[in-house]
Parts: structure tokens; sequence; C-alpha cells
């Protein structure tokens, strides 16, 4: 039963280029629902002319139905589309939805629905336009009657779909372990080479390092992207000074993690942090000579989203020091366990284990993988040791 | 990991891209230039970051019966699908 308000559904159904798409809202005639239709009725647009859904000639369906091209209809060929199988389709699907009792029969006069539909202007085959736009409507009726999607599954969802149109999933950071590959090679080629090597996993991130950067300037992190949409890829921009304005630099080269030093003037990691929010990207304080990090983050009235915990290349070669993870579990505890840790110097498989036993979400790894001689075979060995797998590889779709 | 275990096609070491250019000499590397551009421009592609380098590169190259070899480090690289789309006769070879 609809009391009041009204329900939106939405399905998409069939395949290109007749693929039917249906928004729709239900709702009573008394409210929004109702205004919404009338409105709409009487006010029609060039090309976007809403029509009362039919089942045949003389046959309106009940509840009252108002189907909207959601494409300008260009001509007549458009038109016969939409007036004719589409809308009959959509007439069909109401009428059956009350017959199966999606749709309360006892409401039949008083609801109204405004169905939205898509048809491609190359949609050619009536048949497919037909079914796809019926099938579509009942679909997208039964959801809205249904209240789909609930908040939880989206909230479960959004992390794990791939866009029909951009073809691939945005990744937040949500799943630890990652696996950050350090392109610290100035030698684009090369480092096209390392990154075309490297497995297709949602577990490895990408750094555009310093040196890098340095050489070609942060579009290069667009190039990345070009050869891995789907990869987040870190700008290891060891930010000094002048926070916004190179947060914003790396945020409109597509990055999506834009790295700070904490050696940083506060004014300007506040100012980093800041403009990252802004551009949709996450910030990363790199505590490499960074003596006590936990002091520099009390400071800090916004925390970072990741806190790189980093030995220097420099101090690794003369001094063969271990990395010490030792504070991890204090800077999470500061940030109300609302942060990653990173830890990178260093890094090779045996030390795996030891780093994620102490609490690190993303191990930073350089030359162990872009000097190998089997880069791929490198970034398997770390990930396998890792215990990673797809965010989706074991996922069936059964419910939409 | 032994040696003998190196997957070579996913292996990163310098490999020549053997490229015939369509014409001779000076002109032939303008056009082959112009030829790469084209490609990105037209398959939308970002233009890559060394191209300043890559002009200087290719037009110092010495040209060998017709060829010239360019440095890659992958058989997939944007160099290899350039030279497929664009016609362009090439072979990939190991450094010595």
């Amino acid at each position: 039963m609809i009391n009041g308000g009204f329900l939106v559904g939405e399905a998409l159904v069939g395949e290109e280029p007749e693929i039917a798409h249906i928004d729709l809202i239900i709702g009573n005639k008394k409210d929004a629902a109702g205004i919404a239709f009338a409105t709409s009725f009487a006010q029609p647009r060039q090309g976007h002319t809403p029509i009362l859904a039919v089942i045949r000639p003389n046959l309106p369906a009940k509840p009252s139905t108002l189907l909207v091209p959601k494409v300008s209809i260009r001509n007549l060929e458009d038109a016969e589309k939409m007036f004719g199988p589409a809308q009959s389709a959509v007439a069909k699907a109401v009428a059956d939805a009350v017959e199966e009792g999606i749709i309360p029969k006892a409401q039949a006069e008083e609801l109204v629905v405004i169905v939205s539909a898509f048809i491609h202007p190359r949609g050619k085959d009536y048949q497919r336009i037909y079914r796809y736009n019926y099938a579509a409507t009942k679909l997208a009726l039964t959801r809205a009657m249904q209240k789909f999607p609930g908040i939880d599954k989206i909230l479960e969802e959004k992390d794990k779909s791939i866009h029909a149109m951009i073809g691939f999933r945005m990744n937040n950071l949500k799943k630890p372990p990652y696996l950050e590959v350090a392109l610290d090679i100035p030698d684009w080629r090369r480092v096209e080479g390392v990154i075309r090597a490297l497995p297709r996993t949602d577990a490895i991130i990408i750094e555009a390092g310093t040196p890098l950067i340095k050489r070609y300037g942060v579009e290069v992190v667009q190039k990345i992207h070009q050869l891995r949409p789907e990869t987040v890829v870190v700008a290891d921009l060891k930010t000094l000074d002048t926070g916004n304005l190179e947060a914003r630099m790396a945020g409109d080269a597509t990055a999506d993690v834009v790295g700070f030093s904490g050696l940083a003037p506060l004014k300007t990691m506040e100012k980093f942090i800041e403009e990252c929010k802004k551009v949709g990207a996450l910030s990363l304080m790199d505590t490499l000579n960074v003596q006590d990090p936990l002091e520099v983050l009390k400071k800090l009235p916004v925390k970072p989203d990741i806190i790189e915990l980093h030995r220097a290349i420099d101090v690794e070669q003369i001094q063969n020091l271990e990395s010490e993870w030792g504070n991890i579990k204090e800077i999470k505890q500061m940030c109300d366990n609302n942060v990653l840790v990173s830890v990178a110097g260093g890094i090779r498989v045996d030390k795996v284990e030891k780093a994620l036993n102490a609490g690190a979400d993303i191990l930073v790894v350089g030359r162990a993988i872009t000097a190998a001689k089997d880069v791929n075979g490198a970034a398997r060995a770390f990930l396998q040791r890792m215990g990673v797998e797809e965010v989706d590889q074991f996922r069936i779709m059964t419910d939409f | 990991m032994g040696e003998e275990e190196v997957n070579e096609e996913e292996s990163v070491f310098h490999k020549k891209l053997k490229i015939k250019l369509k014409e001779k000499g000076k002109e032939g590397r303008i056009l082959f230039l112009e030829d790469y551009l084209d490609y990105l421009i037209r398959d939308n592609k970002t233009i890559p970051p060394d191209f300043p380098t890559f002009v200087r590169e290719i037009m110092g190259l010495d040209e060998r019966r017709g060829f010239i070899h360019i440095r890659i480090w992958h058989e997939n690289s944007e160099l290899v699908n350039f030279a497929k789309k664009k016609d362009y006769e090439y072979k990939i070879d190991m450094y010595d």
C-alpha cells in the first residue's frame, strides 16, 4: 500500500541498441506524484511530449500512467518506436503488475505512475523494444513497491560495482591490505613497461614517485590512469609549501591519493588536507625524516587519510637497517582508527608478514618489483604472501 | 625467483622495436612523428610525458636498412599498438 508520498523504481533490461532503461515514480494522485503527473501532462516540451500509456487505443492502463521520453523525439521514426512498442509495453506491464498483486488492485484508481523511458535512436527491432520495456517497467514497479534497494544493500554494493559506462570500479581503499608499487624510475617507457606487466587486481596501488613527477610533471598521473583506469594512483609530491596549490594540481591530474611531507609547516598540511577533500582525493602524510609522527598528528585538527611510515632510500642503502613499525597502533588510535597506515623502505617478500602483523594496511614496494626481471611474478609473490583476493572474485550475481 | 622462471611476456627488459619508416631520411621521421601524434589525438590518448625527449631521439636515430630501432620495455607498449594501427612494418627483438 502507498499511503502518502511516492516510491521510486529503476531497471535496465536487454542489450544494445534496443536496451530499455526505465525510471519511474508511483504515488497517490493527491500527493506530489499526482501534482507532477498533472503538471507534466499539461506542459509538454518539444521532443519530450508526455503521453498516457495505453494497452490499445481507447484502453489506458490503470493506475494512470504517463510515459515521458528521455531522449528527444526528433522525427516520425523515433515517435513510432516510443509511442508504439514502448508505450504499449509500459501499459501492459502496469496492468499485469496490478493483476499479479505487485500494485494493490484496490489502489488502481488513486495511484499514478510516471515512467521515464529510454530508447536509443539506433534501436530498430520492435520485438526487442517491446519485450525489454515490458520487463524493465515491471521490474522497476516491483522494485519501487519493495523499496529496493535498501540502504544496506547500497552500502554493500557501492564499492563493488563496475559502472556500465566508465567500465571500471572506483577503489576507495576500504579493503586493505594493499600493495603499493612505487615507480621511482624517471624513464617513462620503462615505467610504461612496468605498469603493463603488473597484474590487474584491486589490491595493487600505483605510486607516481617523486623522481618520476619531477621529471615529467604531475600530468604523468593521468597517463598512468590511461593505462590502468581502475587503479588507485598516488601522486607522491612530498609537498612542503603551497599545500592547497599542489594538492589541487595533483587532483586535476586525476590523482586518487596525494602525498605531503610531515615536515611541512602545520598550515601547509592543513591546507593540503582540506584541498584533497575538495578535489575528492585522499591525503597522505609522508613521515620521511619526521622524528615523532604522533606529535605532528596531534597538532593536526583534521587528520590525513593515510600515514606513510617511510625510510629513505639513501638511508636504507647506507645503513642497511630494517624498518621499524612499532607505533602503528598508536597512530591508528590517535586517528580514531579511521586511517590507513602504509610502510615504505626496504620491504621484501620475507618482511610482508611482519609488516602486516604490526598493523600496516599498505605495503610500499619499489625496486623489489620494478627492478625485477619478472615484474609480474615479483608482484604476484607479494600478493600471495599478503593473502589478498579480488573484491568480488567469488561473487555470483543472483539478486539483480 | 630463478632465471628459468622468468615470464618472458611480462618481463621488463630493454627490447628493440624495429619500425620501418614509410619514407627515408628526415622527412620519413617527421612523417612518423606526425603519424604518432595523429594516433594519439584520434584515440584520445594523453601525450606521453617523454614526448619532447622522444622527438629528439627519433630525429637522431640511425637508420638501418630503412628501420629505426626504438627502445621499449614491454611487448604491449603504446608504440607497438601505434605501429600496428598505422600499418608500420615492425618487429620486436631483445637487446643484445
